[in-house]
């Protein structure tokens, strides 16, 4: 168990060392891309020279101030009070991003659960009828969702939506937002919410599911050809038990690697899904960060993705090492 | 004999068996009778006896069998080559022998169509366009397709044909040079990491994990959002280019693995061959098959992140125009005018899916072995005919 804590303790300083400097890269290269003073100067009428001067430093934005000050100041604020800086219009990045991640969490839950039991329920069943007419029908439709850019998927899928709806006079659908009823009625609400969550469900589902389903039938596929599923057969086990107790058990390692990094993208939000739905997310926060020239908003989104990515990581060599006998033992 | 490897070094010996194999059997398929067009390759006697045991259980394909239910084998064609009084068996490159299983493909062959026909139009659509993709038709606003206007207008007058056309040519330009980019990144850096070992190749590994802790979407974007009229198109591919190649580095390093364990790499560098040599002459022309694959498909992210960047209005903007750009305006006006949307939807679809054709076509062509094993990465690792070939039949 010791031995068990240090490796864990090793990984978590690796990982928050990485996490340093790759926020503090994307913190410089963000500097010299975005220039928040163009912000200010293409206000009409123009602001005067030094109130410019004055709204930049007080956000610590002023590109005249040299970067590195800059840099520790803004150090300085996460290190002794968790502050991430300020946008150039002065709102705290902070209450932003926790207002905004509720929205991704509930647009990404749902998806994310439904693509892990769809696409590896899919890749199970087509590995067992390797090239046979299932396995070639849910290959093809696989490769075709891989192939169109997620852009015109989504983009169809909300075109079909709305002609559904204009076809039944109905509003079964709604494309844009994630709730639009005012009432108390808790029902109506609900069903409301499943209305606003139904499209951007769909389109993420399919995304993720894909990668899933081809995934698992690979990892499938490569066990159920190992020797000790052979030897399972011919000890006499049938093809389905011998493949439900030996092989699936094995090759759900590698999925479990796969499930670990998506629970992680649960909270960094969809940027496109979230922009052509209009759902006010992370992933639509990020979007308009760069849009606006904020710096902070823009690493600080970076940074959360980051540090989501390496939980993931970390829940990826726990989930491994739970699962997998070969590790613990060495 | 040994016309086929022209640096016998350069090639996977385990591979070339499988190839011999494979070829024999094509070309019983093909050629029936006995035509003199021989393209089998060399091979020594002992390589040539191992070969011919699995090629007849393996069988993954079901293409014509002989009576005897099993096909003949190299040494089989030869002799009977040599029975009908053929004196010479014309062998013919590892290039033309890949060209030829391109090209029996019949998918493979209509991607490729496609894909000409699609660069056709996007480098003559401009000439035959009667309108430009940067002046609107003030008196045809969301006009319907017609003969006036092929493709119909958008809201703004402008003639849609003129637009995708040149959007198209956008994506081919973008796709294809980030697809070429990223290849050479990813392969030098992957192959060289994977060849330097020891504290090398740690740092190098740590660099390569550090860099990908931050989503590349959102650095990428960081970069192109600087993009301004006219030459935005040259940042995007810069920006795409920058953080595109990372994790397929990572991959490669790990297929180099092996590569760099081999003899020939060892005997290059006791020789005094300098390591930048040896990584560009031997390890990458190694990856070869799958970096032209990898390549081809490419292309397909290329285009997919134009698409992506432009649409949410960081990529190509006014007075450029580019299909993601198209779909952004489109996508407003949904139910007035569905062909702004519908339009460079199925331009795009055509075009990855021509992409996607010829990368399945180049896999084939290079590895018969692809169609049972699946993807790339893991035939890569598990280049020799292994149990899984043999076990597909007694499962």
């Amino acid at each position: 168990m010791a031995r068990f804590l240090t490796y864990v303790a090793k990984r978590v300083i690796n990982y928050a060392v990485m996490i340093f400097v790759a926020t503090s890269l994307t913190f410089f290269l963000a500097s010299a891309f975005m220039s928040p003073r163009s912000n200010y100067e293409s206000r009409t009428p123009r602001p005067p020279q030094e109130s410019i001067e004055q709204s930049l430093t007080a956000n610590n934005l002023n590109d005249k101030t040299p970067i590195m000050e800059r840099y520790t100041t803004w150090l300085k604020g996460i290190v002794t009070e968790f502050d991430w800086g300020n946008s150039p219009t002065g709102t705290s990045v902070n209450s932003e991003i926790s207002q905004r991640i509720g929205a991704s969490v509930k647009l990404m839950l749902l998806s994310t659960v439904l693509s892990i039991v769809i696409g590896v329920g899919l890749g199970v069943y087509t590995a067992q009828r390797q090239y046979q007419w299932q396995d070639r029908l849910w290959g093809g439709v696989a490769a075709l969702f891989l192939t169109v850019p997620t852009v015109v998927l989504a983009i169809l899928i909300v075109f079909f939506a709305i002609e559904i709806n204009s076809a039944s006079g109905m509003r079964i659908f709604y494309v844009t937002g994630l709730s639009s009823y005012t009432g108390d009625n808790v029902l109506l609400a609900f069903l409301d919410f499943l209305q606003h969550i139904l499209l951007p469900t769909i389109v993420l589902t399919i995304i993720s599911a894909v990668g899933y389903h081809v995934n698992q039938r690979t990892y499938l596929l490569d066990e159920m050809h190992a020797d000790y599923v052979r030897t399972a057969r011919a000890k006499g086990l049938t093809k389905k038990q011998a493949i439900r107790k030996h092989a699936l058990r094995a090759s759900l390692i590698p999925t479990s690697v796969n499930v670990a990094f998506s629970i992680a993208g649960i909270f960094t939000g969809a940027v496109m899904t979230e922009k052509i739905f209009a759902i006010h997310g992370l992933g639509e926060y990020f979007i308009n960060c760069i849009n606006n020239n904020d710096i902070y908003g823009s690493v600080a989104v970076a940074a959360f993705s980051g540090v989501c990515t390496l939980v993931g990581a970390l829940l990826a060599d726990l989930f491994a090492a739970a699962l997998d006998p070969r590790i613990k033992m060495s | 004999m040994t016309d086929k490897s022209q640096n016998p070094d350069l090639q996977d010996p385990g591979k070339l068996t499988q190839e011999t194999v494979d070829h024999a059997q094509r070309l019983h398929e093909a050629e029936t009778g006995a035509d003199a067009n021989w393209d089998t390759m060399a091979r020594d006697d002992a390589s040539r006896d191992e070969s011919i045991e699995p090629a007849t259980v393996i069988d993954g394909t079901p293409v014509g069998e002989g009576p005897a239910g099993r096909r003949p084998t190299n040494a089989e064609l030869e002799l009977e080559s040599q029975r009908l009084e053929h004196t010479e068996v014309k062998r013919i490159s590892y290039a033309g022998l890949i060209a030829r299983r391109f090209f029996r493909q019949k998918s493979a062959v209509a991607g490729l169509t496609i894909l000409a026909v699609l660069a056709l139009l996007a480098i003559f659509g401009p000439m035959i366009s009667p309108y430009d993709y940067t002046d609107p038709d003030f008196a045809a606003l969301s006009v319907a397709p017609s003969a006036e206007h092929w493709f119909g207008t958008d809201s703004g007058g402008l003639d849609l044909f003129a637009c995708v056309v040149h959007g198209l040519g956008r994506s081919l330009v973008i796709g294809i040079s980030y697809a070429l980019i990223t290849t050479v990144l990813a392969a030098i850096i992957g192959t060289a990491i994977a060849y330097a070992r020891g504290i090398w190749e740690k740092i190098g590994m740590w660099c390569l994990d550090m860099l990908l802790v931050i989503p590349s979407f959102l650095l990428v974007a960081m970069i192109v959002r600087a993009t301004s009229g006219g030459t935005g198109w040259l940042m995007l591919i810069f920006g795409l280019s920058a953080f595109g190649w990372i994790g397929y580095a990572r991959t490669l390093r790990t297929m180099a693995l092996s590569l760099r364990e081999r003899d020939y790499v060892k005997a290059a560098k006791y020789m005094g061959v300098s390591p930048f040599t040896i990584i560009v002459r031997h390890l990458i022309p190694n990856l070869g098959s799958i970096l032209i694959i990898d390549t081809v498909l490419g292309v397909i992210s290329g285009i997919n992140s134009e698409t992506a960047y432009s649409f949410l209005g960081l990529g190509i903007k006014v007075p450029d125009t580019s299909l993601g750009y198209i779909l952004s305006q489109g996508s407003s006006a949904m139910l007035t005018a569905p062909w702004v949307v519908l339009i460079p939807s199925i331009v795009l679809i055509v075009l990855c899916v021509s992409m996607q054709l010829i990368g399945d076509g180049l896999r084939d062509a290079f590895d018969p072995y692809s169609r049972a094993a699946g993807n790339v990465e893991e035939e890569a690792e598990d280049a020799t005919p292994g149990p899984e070939k043999l076990a597909e039949h007694d499962i």
